[in-house]
């Protein structure tokens, strides 16, 4: 269900930013930091979902909060003329690492379960 | 809340995310280049060290075309007085411009920025400005020098001593402290610069470092750059 959500929104993003006209060159560092801050929003929604402890609303602020520090920090980088976007990026990426080993350790248990469940069914057909 | 909200918001933002995504590789492949300033700036860099390379070997051209040139002229007017005369005409116009390396007895004078002390009131008395480079050459100039070189750069007629910034632009080629400054001439007029009250010992009173030997042997290197004449056309 929830995998069928991000591929249809996945391919109307892409059908539409095709479409979109170019941003300036000077704000493209923005929108770069901005999408990696999404990105690991999405992770993050994703293991909520699957741990059952989504919430919308700190899923939204999560959301906006990250990508306005980070913008902030490109900002103040680029006046200071030092790389403090690379914080950002470690920080997010480092956490969809972690979400993505909670997604996959997830998806390890049930599907080993589902096998284990089906084994321990044939035998029972074997046993009677 | 419900799986199907849960779904629809990730999707949402799945939405936007793929958004920001295409525009910015196409704002990214529109420029042609990443978005780091410091990788633009190493290929300019590049670019200058490529320009000089090929400048260097142009004028390695140009000089050995010239040095044909002689030879050629050379082997043409050796058997015709009048085309010598002509010849000679020509070597003494190119010493006049300083077009020709010369040599002969004459001056050396080295001036240096000052070293900041405790009584130092302001950084900018202890820096070699363009005005002083200008007053000595002014002053070899009125004390008979025949030839003036300001660290490798021949002074000839359209020559400029401009400050740009923190070093001193001569013929279009930046130098910088310290400075030497030779010039062929009568030595001992030339060493009246040196004198109590001279401008060499104004320099040395502002704490810089300003000296002057005398030397038998000095050569001077002939002007490098074009001198060509746009506007102006003779009378006659």
């Amino acid at each position: 269900m929830i995998f069928i959500a991000i591929m249809v929104g996945c391919i109307l993003g892409a059908l539409v930013g095709i479409n979109l006209p170019i941003v300036p060159y000077t704000y493209s560092s923005y929108l770069a930091i901005a999408i990696v801050a999404a990105l690991d929003s999405v992770f993050g929604g994703i293991t909520g979902v699957l741990k059952g402890e989504f919430d919308f609303k700190v899923f939204i602020s999560g959301f906006f909060c990250n990508a306005i520090l980070s913008i902030l920090l490109t900002y103040l980088g680029n006046k200071l003329d030092i790389d403090i976007y690379l914080a950002a990026i470690v920080v997010f990426v480092g956490r969809m690492f972690i979400n993505l080993t909670i997604i996959r350790k997830y998806y390890i248990d049930k599907w080993s379960n589902k096998i284990q469940e089906w084994k321990d069914k044939r035998k029972q057909l074997r046993n009677d | 809340m419900s799986k199907k909200v849960q779904s629809l918001i990730l999707g949402l933002m799945c939405f936007i995310l793929t958004i920001g995504v295409f525009v910015q590789v196409k704002t990214v492949n529109n420029n042609g280049t990443t978005i780091s300033t410091n990788q633009n700036e190493a290929q300019l860099r590049d670019q200058v060290l490529k320009m000089k390379e090929k400048y260097e070997n142009s004028y390695d051209k140009l000089q050995k075309a010239q040095k044909e040139l002689e030879k050629v002229r050379t082997g043409v007017t050796s058997n015709n007085e009048e085309l010598k005369e002509l010849e000679k005409k020509i070597k003494e116009a190119n010493m006049l411009l300083g077009m020709t390396d010369v040599k002969g007895e004459g001056v050396t004078i080295t001036v240096e920025d000052g070293v900041a002390t405790s009584k130092t009131l302001s950084k900018v008395d202890l820096i070699v400005h363009n005005v002083d480079i200008l007053n000595i050459v002014n002053e070899l100039k009125n004390s008979g020098a025949e030839a003036i070189e300001v660290n490798n750069q021949r002074i000839v007629g359209t020559t400029s001593i401009v400050c740009d910034g923190n070093v001193i632009t001569v013929n279009g080629e930046k130098i910088s402290s310290p400075f030497t400054i030779t010039a062929i001439g009568m030595p001992e007029l030339m060493t009246t610069l040196d004198r109590a009250g001279g401008y060499l010992e104004l320099l040395r009173e502002d704490n810089l470092k300003a000296t002057l030997t005398k030397s038998k042997k000095i050569n001077i290197q002939k002007y490098t750059g074009i001198m060509a004449f746009k506007y102006a056309k003779t009378i006659s």
